[in-house]
C-alpha cells in the first residue's frame, strides 16, 4: 500500500514537471508580449524591452525555467559579491536585500550617476548615503574602443556646437591615451582619468536629465488629456506595424478615446462627429478594417485642428528637439498655419494646455509660448506668431543643451555596478552609456535613469523553495493571492460536491432500480441533457430565471475582501450551475451500474431465494453499484475543474479558475505555472484519493500485493 | 467484406443504398434519436439558408435599436452594438457545422466543431491501430504520452494553447484535436486489440498483407461503427468546447457571430434589463448539443438491441 502510494507521489512529481517544462515552452514560444497585455499597446520598443528585463524575460529560456525552479538568489549572491537574503517587513511586503560583509541589509540606488547605499537599520529605517567607491571601470579594452568609435562619430555630430564638439574631443584623446596604457588596475585608472573627465563635467548640465523628463512628462499630460490628440493617437496606432498584434482589451480602450473625441467635435463639426462616432462603433465590433476607413477621412481635419500638436508632444515624449521646435515654428508662420475660424475654435484652448505643462517643467521654454496663448485670445495673431517663432529658438536651444551634456557624458568611461535594488531585482547598473534607461516601477509608472540599469535578475527563491515568484500583472507575489483564490475555489466545489453526490447517487439508484419505465427515461434524459449543456449555458439560464425574473438571489458574486461563506446568497447560483452540470454524468454512471449489478447472477439467486426487495437493494446492489460511480466521479475532477473555471467566469467569482483564466489572457507567466502546478497536485490526488477508496470498498483488490 | 472471394456473389452483398437503408431504419426505430435528428437538421438547414431566412447581416448595426428584446423588426430582438440576434444566430451556426473560416476571404466546407473531430479521428485512430496492432514499446510509449496528456486538466490545456497561439477558427480546431486525440485513440487501440484476435485478420496475414493494409483496410472498417457513434457524441462535446471557448474569450474572434463570444458580451446586460442577447445563443448552443446527444445515445440503444 505504501509503496503504491509512494510510486503515484513519484508520478505526480513527474507530471508537474512535465507540465510546467511543457507551459513553459509554450508560454515562452507564444508570439504575444507580455509587456503589450500589461502596460498596453500604446508603449514605446524601449519601454517593452526594460519591462521584459526587469522580470529577466529576455534571459535565454534555460535560464529562466532555472531561476523559475530553484530561485535566482545564488547566481544574484555570485554577480553582487554577497549573499542576498528576502525578509519580511512588518507590513507584509517581501523584500530582498544584500548582506553587507559587517552584517548590515543594503540595497542601493543610483541618482543621475551618483551611487547610493542604503542600509536598513534593525528597526525598518532605511539610511541613504553616497557609495561611489564601489563603481568599477568597466572593461578598458572594450571601452576605448567604444569611445574611439564615438571619437570618430562626433565629427557629424551636429546637434552640438562646434566649441563644445572640439573640448570633447580634446578630452575624449586624453581619456583613449590613458586606457590605452597598459598595466594599470582599478584605482590608478580612476586617478588618472580624473583630470578629463572633470573638463568632461565641466560641459555637462547635471539638471539635464531632471530638465529632460520634465518635458516629457508634460509632453505626456498634454497627449493624454485631449480627446482630440489621443483620437490621432489611435489612428496612427492603427495604421502603425503593431495594429495586428492589438489586443481586444486596447480595442475597447481606445474606442473610448475615440467616442470622446466624437462628443468633443459634435457641436462644431457634425459630419466628422458622424465618422468618428462610426469608427467607435466599428472599433468596439473589432472591425479594424472599417475603423481606419472612417478615421482616414477625418484625420486630416483633426491634424489641423490641433496644429500638429500631436507630433509635437509625440518628438518631446521622444527627446527630440529639433522637430518638436518646427511645430512651433510653423504655428509663427502664417503659410502653415492660418488661424482661421475653424483652427481657433480649439487650438488656443489646446495651446494653453500645452503651454501650462511646459511653463511648469520648463518656464524657458513655457513662457514665450504663454505670451502667444494670450495674445492669440486677445486677437493679436501678428505679436501670437512672433511669440511662437521665439518659443520655437528656446526650444532648440534647450535641445542642444541637452544634447551636449549627452554628448559629453558619453565620452566618459564606462563605470558599472552589480548590486540590488529597491524593487527586488539584482542589477547591473553603468554609465557612461549617456542613454536614459527607462524603468518601469510598479504602482508609479515609468521613469528615465542616466545611470542605467541595463541588465536585471529578478531576485526568486524558485518553486522548489516554495516562491512560485512575482505575478507579472500586478507585481505582488503569487502565492498571496493564489491560496485566496484556490480557498474560495475549494469552497465552491466543496459546496456542490456535498450536494451533488447524494442527489445523484440516490437518483441513479431509483433510475436503475426502475430501468425502462418512465421515472428512468424522465430522468436519465434530463440528466443527459442538463449534462451535455454547457456550463455557461446553464449559468445563464439560472441568472435569468433566478436573479432577473424572480429577483431572488443576486446573479453576480461580489466578495470584497470578504470569504465567500460571508456571503451564501452569492453562492446559490454558482453552486446550482456546477450542481446541474455534475448532477446528471454521476446520474447517469450510477444508474448504469445500478442497471449491470441487478443484472447480475448473485441478485437473481437474492431474489430466488426470497430475500425482501429492500434487503437486496441495501445489502446487495448499493454496495456493488457504487463502485464504479465513486472511481469515475473522482477520475472526472479534471473535468469538474473545467466547469469551476466557466462558472467563476459567470458569476464573476474570485476563485482559483478566473485567475488561470486572467493570467492566461495576460501570459502572466508566473501565475499560470503557479496555478497549472496546483491544478495538477489536485487532479493526481483526487485520483489517488479515488483509487484507496476503491480498494477499501473492493475488497478483491489489493495493491502492492503479490497478484 | 473488401475481398472478391469466391463463393459470395456479387448479388448477395448489401448493395451501399440498402446499407443505408438499414442505417436509416436503425435510426428511425429510436424516438430519442429521431428528436435529435429532428434539431441537428433544423440548425443544419438554418445554417445552410442563413440568407433567406433573415434579411439582416450578421455585422450590419442599428444604432436606433441596442439591447432591444423581440419585436416585429427582430425577431430574437438585437445586441448591445444593435446587431439582430437571430441573424448571429443563423452565421454563427455556419461557423460551427457547415463552414470553417481559414483566413479572410476564405473559408473550408465543414464546421470548425466538424474539423476539429475530423482531424482527432484522423491523428486518434492512426496512433490507436499502430498501438493496438503492433503492441510492444510502441504501444507503450504512445499509450503513456496519451495518458500523460489525458491526466492534463482539459481547460488548462485550452487556455494555454489559445493563449499561446492566439484565437482564430484554424486554433480553435487545433485545441479541439488535441484534447480529443487521446480519447479516440484510447478506443481505437480496445477495438483493434479485439479485432487483430479475429479469424480474418490471421487470414489476411498468412495472404501476406502488409501492415499499413491489414490496420487501415481490415481492422479500421470492422471497428467503425462504435467510431461513428463516438464521433457524434464527440462533434457534441466538440460543440461544447467551441462554445466554452467563446465565453472565456479565447474564441473567434470579433465580429464574427461566435455564440460563446455572444454570450460573453450578452452576459453584462442580463442584470441591466436585457437578457435576449445572452439568452438566445446560450439556447442555441444548449439545444444543438442536446440534439447531437439525443442522435447519438438513440444510435447506441438501437445498436447494442440489434446485437
Amino acid at each position: 500500500m505504501a509503496r503504491f502510494i509512494l510510486r503515484r507521489l513519484l508520478l505526480m512529481l513527474v507530471t508537474m514537471f512535465l507540465v510546467s517544462v511543457a507551459v513553459f515552452a509554450i508560454t515562452s514560444a507564444a508570439p504575444g508580449n507580455v509587456a503589450r497585455n500589461v502596460l498596453g499597446v500604446q508603449i514605446t520598443p524601449e519601454q517593452e524591452a526594460s519591462f521584459l528585463a526587469q522580470n529577466g524575460l529576455d534571459k535565454p529560456i534555460l535560464v529562466r525555467y532555472l531561476y523559475w525552479l530553484i530561485g535566482s538568489d545564488w547566481q544574484a549572491g555570485r554577480l553582487v559579491g554577497l549573499p542576498v537574503r528576502r525578509i519580511t517587513t512588518p507590513d507584509g511586503f517581501k523584500e530582498w536585500w544584500a548582506v553587507d560583509r559587517d552584517g548590515a541589509l543594503v540595497q542601493w540606488r543610483v541618482e543621475g550617476e551618483n551611487l547610493i547605499r542604503r542600509q536598513r537599520r534593525p528597526d525598518g529605517r532605511v539610511e541613504e548615503k553616497p557609495d561611489n567607491g564601489r563603481w568599477r571601470i568597466k572593461d578598458p579594452a572594450a571601452e576605448s574602443a567604444r569611445l574611439a568609435a564615438y571619437r570618430a562619430a562626433l565629427a557629424d555630430n551636429t546637434e552640438i556646437g562646434e566649441a563644445d564638439r572640439q573640448a570633447i574631443g580634446r578630452a575624449v584623446d586624453r581619456i583613449l591615451a590613458i586606457l590605452r596604457t597598459p598595466g594599470q588596475d582599478q584605482a590608478a585608472l580612476l586617478a588618472a582619468l580624473a583630470g578629463p573627465e572633470g573638463e568632461l563635467e565641466a560641459l555637462r548640465d547635471p539638471k539635464a536629465a531632471g530638465r529632460k523628463q520634465a518635458l516629457q512628462k508634460a509632453a505626456a499630460v498634454v497627449a493624454g488629456n485631449d480627446a482630440l490628440l489621443k483620437a490621432l493617437a489611435v489612428y496612427r496606432t492603427l495604421t502603425g506595424p503593431d495594429a495586428d498584434r492589438l489586443q481586444l482589451s486596447d480595442q475597447q480602450f481606445m474606442a473610448g478615446q475615440l467616442s470622446r473625441a466624437a462628443a468633443q467635435l459634435r457641436e462644431r463639426d457634425a459630419g466628422s462627429a458622424a465618422r468618428l462616432q462610426q469608427a467607435y462603433e466599428s472599433l468596439k465590433a473589432g472591425d479594424l478594417r472599417a475603423t481606419v476607413v472612417a478615421l482616414e477621412g477625418v484625420a486630416p481635419l483633426l491634424v489641423k485642428l490641433t496644429g500638429n500638436v500631436g507630433d509635437l508632444t509625440a518628438a518631446l515624449q521622444d527627446g527630440r528637439y529639433r522637430p518638436a521646435a518646427d511645430v512651433l515654428r510653423a504655428l509663427g508662420d502664417p503659410g502653415r498655419t492660418p488661424f482661421d475660424a475653424e483652427q481657433m475654435a480649439t487650438l488656443p484652448a489646446l495651446l494653453q494646455a500645452l503651454a501650462n505643462a511646459l511653463d511648469d517643467a520648463d518656464p524657458a521654454v513655457g513662457r514665450p509660448l504663454l505670451q502667444g496663448v494670450i495674445a492669440l485670445k486677445a486677437g493679436r495673431t501678428a505679436e501670437a506668431r512672433q511669440a511662437f517663432r521665439q518659443a520655437a529658438d528656446v526650444l532648440a536651444d534647450v535641445g542642444q543643451a541637452l544634447a551636449r551634456s549627452d554628448a559629453a557624458g558619453q565620452a566618459r568611461v564606462g563605470r558599472v555596478f552589480w548590486g540590488v535594488d529597491t524593487q527586488n531585482h539584482a542589477v547591473r547598473w553603468e554609465t557612461g552609456t549617456g542613454k536614459d534607461v527607462w524603468v518601469f516601477i510598479q504602482g508609479t509608472g515609468w521613469k528615465a535613469f542616466a545611470g542605467g540599469p541595463v541588465e536585471y535578475v529578478p531576485l526568486q527563491r524558485g518553486l522548489l523553495r516554495g516562491d512560485p515568484g512575482v505575478s507579472l500583472r500586478t507585481g505582488r507575489p503569487v502565492a498571496d493571492l493564489l491560496f485566496i483564490r484556490l480557498r474560495n475555489s475549494l469552497v465552491l466545489a466543496a459546496a456542490a460536491f456535498v450536494i451533488v453526490m447524494p442527489l445523484a447517487l440516490l437518483l441513479g439508484l431509483l433510475a436503475g432500480l426502475k430501468e425502462g419505465k418512465p421515472l428512468d427515461r424522465i430522468l436519465s434524459i434530463g440528466g443527459m441533457m442538463f449534462s451535455v449543456t454547457p456550463e455557461f449555458a446553464t449559468g445563464v439560464f439560472l441568472i435569468v430565471i433566478f436573479a432577473f425574473w424572480l429577483k431572488v438571489v443576486p446573479g453576480a458574486t461580489v466578495f470584497g475582501e470578504k470569504a465567500p461563506w460571508n456571503r451564501p446568497d452569492m453562492l446559490v447560483l454558482p453552486v446550482m450551475t456546477l450542481t446541474l452540470v455534475e448532477l446528471g454524468y454521476v446520474l447517469r454512471i450510477t444508474r448504469a451500474s445500478v442497471v449491470e449489478v441487478m443484472r447480475a447472477p448473485y441478485i437473481r439467486t437474492a431474489f430466488l431465494k426470497g430475500l425482501p426487495y429492500r434487503r437486496i437493494v441495501i445489502r446487495h446492489v448499493l454496495r456493488n453499484a457504487l463502485m464504479a460511480p465513486i472511481t469515475v466521479i473522482m477520475l472526472h475532477v479534471n473535468w469538474l475543474l473545467g466547469g469551476i473555471v466557466v462558472v467563476e467566469a459567470i458569476f464573476g467569482y474570485p476563485g482559483l479558475g478566473s485567475y488561470l483564466l486572467e493570467s492566461a489572457l495576460f501570459k502572466d507567466f508566473n501565475a499560470i505555472e503557479a496555478g497549472a502546478m496546483v491544478l495538477v497536485v489536485v487532479a493526481v490526488t483526487t485520483q489517488l484519493l479515488a483509487d484507496l477508496i476503491y480498494t477499501l470498498i473492493n475488497p478483491r483488490i489489493r495493491y502492492g500485493g503479490p497478484n | 467484406m473488401t475481398v472478391n472471394a469466391p463463393g459470395i456473389s456479387a448479388a448477395a452483398r448489401p448493395r451501399w443504398w440498402r446499407r443505408i437503408w438499414s442505417g436509416l431504419a436503425v435510426l428511425f426505430a429510436s424516438k430519442t434519436a429521431v428528436v435529435g435528428l429532428a434539431i441537428v437538421l433544423f440548425w443544419v438547414v438554418a445554417a445552410l439558408c442563413a440568407p433567406l431566412l433573415t434579411p439582416y447581416s450578421p455585422t450590419a448595426q442599428d444604432y436606433q435599436a441596442q439591447n432591444s428584446g423581440p419585436s416585429a423588426a427582430h425577431i430574437l430582438g438585437t445586441d448591445d452594438l444593435g446587431r439582430d440576434i437571430w441573424a448571429r444566430l443563423l452565421y454563427g451556426a455556419r461557423i460551427v457545422l457547415i463552414m470553417l473560416p481559414v483566413g479572410e476571404h476564405f473559408w473550408l466546407p465543414l464546421g470548425t466543431a466538424i474539423w476539429g473531430v475530423l482531424l482527432g479521428l484522423i491523428v486518434g485512430c492512426t496512433l490507436g491501430l499502430v498501438a493496438g496492432y503492433l503492441g510492444g514499446w510502441i504501444d507503450e510509449v504512445v499509450m503513456r504520452v496519451l495518458d500523460a496528456l489525458m491526466a492534463f486538466p482539459v481547460i488548462l490545456l485550452y487556455m494555454i494553447i489559445i493563449a499561446a497561439v492566439g484565437a482564430s477558427a484554424t486554433n480553435v480546431v487545433l485545441a479541439i484535436a488535441i484534447v480529443g486525440t487521446p480519447g479516440i485513440a484510447r478506443l481505437v487501440r480496445g477495438l483493434t486489440l479485439d479485432i487483430r484476435t479475429r479469424d480474418y485478420i490471421r487470414a489476411a496475414e498468412i495472404r501476406g498483407e502488409s501492415k499499413l493494409y491489414i490496420m487501415f483496410v481490415e481492422i479500421l472498417p470492422n471497428a467503425r461503427g462504435p467510431i461513428i457513434i463516438d464521433a457524434m457524441l464527440r462533434v457534441g462535446y466538440a460543440i461544447f468546447a467551441m462554445g466554452t471557448l467563446g465565453f472565456l474569450g479565447l474564441g473567434l474572434p470579433p465580429p464574427s457571430p461566435d455564440w460563446g463570444s455572444m454570450v460573453a458580451a450578452g452576459r453584462r446586460y442580463i442584470l441591466a434589463g436585457s437578457p435576449w442577447a445572452a439568452l438566445w445563443p446560450s439556447l442555441a448552443i444548449a439545444s444543438l448539443v442536446v440534439g447531437l446527444n439525443l442522435l447519438a445515445d438513440g444510435l447506441r440503444e438501437e445498436s447494442m438491441r440489434y446485437q
